[in-house]
């Protein structure tokens, strides 16, 4: 997933002179690439990353395509008003990218773990949010986000659950990808990011009549699918690797409350912050998103509809 | 800027934003004030806008990062004709363009400010661009000594030293006040000039109200054939031209009556400056 963007983003630079990379001193081996491919484009603003979103703000407004990288606690969490105020109001096309969303960084503790960064952008008018679920999906998305010419927020968590995709996906801007059919009026399915590939497993293994998407764009989000998809569906279910509070589960039932009731069960990380440490499979146990825990939450969720 | 458009006189723009400020019941008078020379000299002798268009590509840029000031620029603004009496007289009716702090959104006004320390790191990514792309171009960012509590502002004077922008100019607005009293009282910044020059910026400090003294000093820090950035400190008064405002920070809130209004404009038409 990250070679996926490592690959894009160097060629989208050798094909656009106006690009640059800016990093908040992140990012060391993930770069190599990049540095040796096109130096000029290359800028270490330091450990500084309000400065950095500023000066990406200037660099815009001087014509150029500033691609802002950091970790996702960091960028977009510790510069949201930059973000707001230098960037989205004037409708820049600066692009964000947020490594390691939720707890990629398992054993550092909540500096580095990142699960309200959807929620703390998608409310900022001008900012589109995109949740790649695997390496294709983060090259359909690096394309549109450099295509829309606007400001972009690219969230990119852990990146070896393994692909939901075989290829490329044809993805248009806020549409939700189907990665399994199943039973129409039955259960549905909607994850983003990193949990996209264990939905699915959960999906194959134990609900074969579900029908599961992958929704890699969280904002702009294509609506009428939404309400279509929830129509058709008995219950939805909505994965995330990010608080229920404000992310893709609250898009879905924002959309389904107002045009498509229906039963909706919101997996994500349940307004708590990380007790302990560990791997980060044992941390997602501790929230209760391992895949038994899923598994037990929606079969407690069935029954008692 | 050609000199045939008009002169910029420090009482005119004054005259301005007093009647703005009138008119549209508004404050944030006093930080306008004491930056009406340096605007001055920038407008009239230093920022270069081809064709006269606040857009022109290869333009100057002042950012204004202290947006609280931002009918001072407003009024610089309506001397070249970018703004017309209209927006004088219009000033925060509903409906109306020009807000209280500046919009970027607005030709003219480069940045969207008001919430302080950002528009120097836009500054230091304009002057970033202009290096890369190698052209001319110079870049102003005007900020308050107030401003300068703000931790971005340091962050981007090490990047701008770091990487030799010769070609930005960060102009201090050193009034001594900020929101809550003196910037002494409230957080005491010590020598503002010694900060710039320890972050590897050329700095000079010189009497904000004395355009003669600005003009100069701005040209000799451009003239400088070291490739650091550029600091000018300007010593200012808050409320400069009104005797009751002056270093008064109650101006930074109070609204103008009719009383105050006859006031202040006859202190500025009688001011010998």
């Amino acid at each position: 997933m990250r070679a996926a963007f490592s690959e894009s983003l160097v060629r989208l630079a050798k094909a656009d002179p106006n690009v640059l990379l800016l990093t908040g001193d992140h990012g060391y081996a993930l770069f190599d690439d990049f540095r040796k491919s096109c130096p000029a484009q290359y800028i270490n603003a330091g450990i500084a990353e309000q400065n950095m979103v500023g000066m990406a703000a200037g660099l815009a407004r001087a014509g150029f395509r500033p691609f802002v990288y950091g970790l996702s606690a960091f960028i977009p969490v510790r510069v949201v008003e930059q973000i707001k105020l230098d960037v989205a109001h004037d409708n820049l096309p600066v692009i964000f990218i947020g490594d390691g969303a939720g707890f990629v960084y398992s054993h550092l503790g909540t500096s580095h773990q990142s699960t309200e960064d959807i929620a703390c952008t998608r409310a900022i008018p001008n900012l589109a949010v995109y949740s790649p679920a695997d390496r294709f999906e983060v090259s359909a998305c690096m394309d549109a986000a450099y295509q829309s010419k606007s400001a972009v927020y690219f969230r990119m968590g852990k990146s070896d659950r393994g692909d939901v995709h075989d290829e490329i996906p044809k993805a248009k801007i806020g549409e939700l990808l189907k990665v399994k059919s199943g039973l129409q009026g039955d259960i549905t399915f909607i994850a983003t990011g990193s949990l996209a590939r264990t939905t699915l497993d959960i999906a194959s293994d134990v609900y074969p009549d579900a029908t599961v998407w992958s929704a890699p764009f969280i904002k702009p989000i294509d609506s009428q699918q939404v309400m279509s998809i929830c129509k058709q569906s008995r219950v939805v279910v909505v994965f995330e690797e990010h608080s229920v509070l404000g992310g893709l589960g609250s898009v879905i039932a924002e959309i389904a409350s107002e045009f498509a009731p229906v039963r909706i069960l919101r997996i994500g990380v349940r307004d708590r912050f990380s007790h302990c440490c560990g791997t980060y499979d044992y941390l997602l146990k501790e929230h209760g998103l391992d895949r038994a825990a899923i598994e037990q939450r929606i079969h407690n969720f069935l029954a008692g509809i | 800027m050609s000199s045939q458009i008009k002169a910029f006189d420090a009482k005119v723009l004054r005259k301005t934003i007093l009647d703005m400020a009138y008119t549209g019941s508004t404050v944030h008078i006093g930080c306008a004030f004491s930056i009406i020379e340096l605007l001055a000299v920038l407008y009239r002798n230093h920022l270069r806008y081809p064709g006269g268009d606040p857009l022109a590509s290869g333009r100057d840029y002042l950012v204004l990062s202290k947006g609280h000031g931002v009918m001072a620029q407003y009024a610089c603004m309506r001397e070249l004709g970018w703004l017309d009496d209209n927006h004088v007289a219009g000033y925060f009716s509903d409906g109306s363009d020009l807000k209280g702090l500046s919009d970027s959104r607005i030709p003219g006004l480069e940045v969207t400010s008001g919430s302080l320390g950002h528009g120097f790191s836009v500054g230091v990514g304009l002057a970033m661009g202009a290096k890369l792309r190698g052209t001319d171009q110079k870049v102003y960012a005007l900020v308050g000594d107030g401003e300068i509590n703000e931790g971005p502002i340091w962050e981007g004077a090490l990047f701008a030293a770091h990487h030799n922008l010769k070609n930005f100019m960060v102009i201090v607005d050193e009034n001594g006040y900020q929101a809550m009293g003196s910037t002494q009282e409230v957080l005491n910044l010590g020598s503002i000039q010694a900060k710039f020059e320890s972050f590897g910026f050329e700095a000079m400090t010189v009497d904000g109200h004395d355009e003669v003294a600005i003009d100069g000093a701005i040209n000799h820090l451009w003239g400088s054939n070291t490739d650091s950035p550029k600091a000018l400190i300007a010593k200012t008064v808050k409320g400069k031209g009104v005797p009751f405002m002056e270093n008064n920070n109650r101006w930074h809130y109070t609204r103008l009556d009719p009383e105050t209004y006859a006031q202040a404009v006859s202190a500025i038409a009688g001011d010998g400056q």
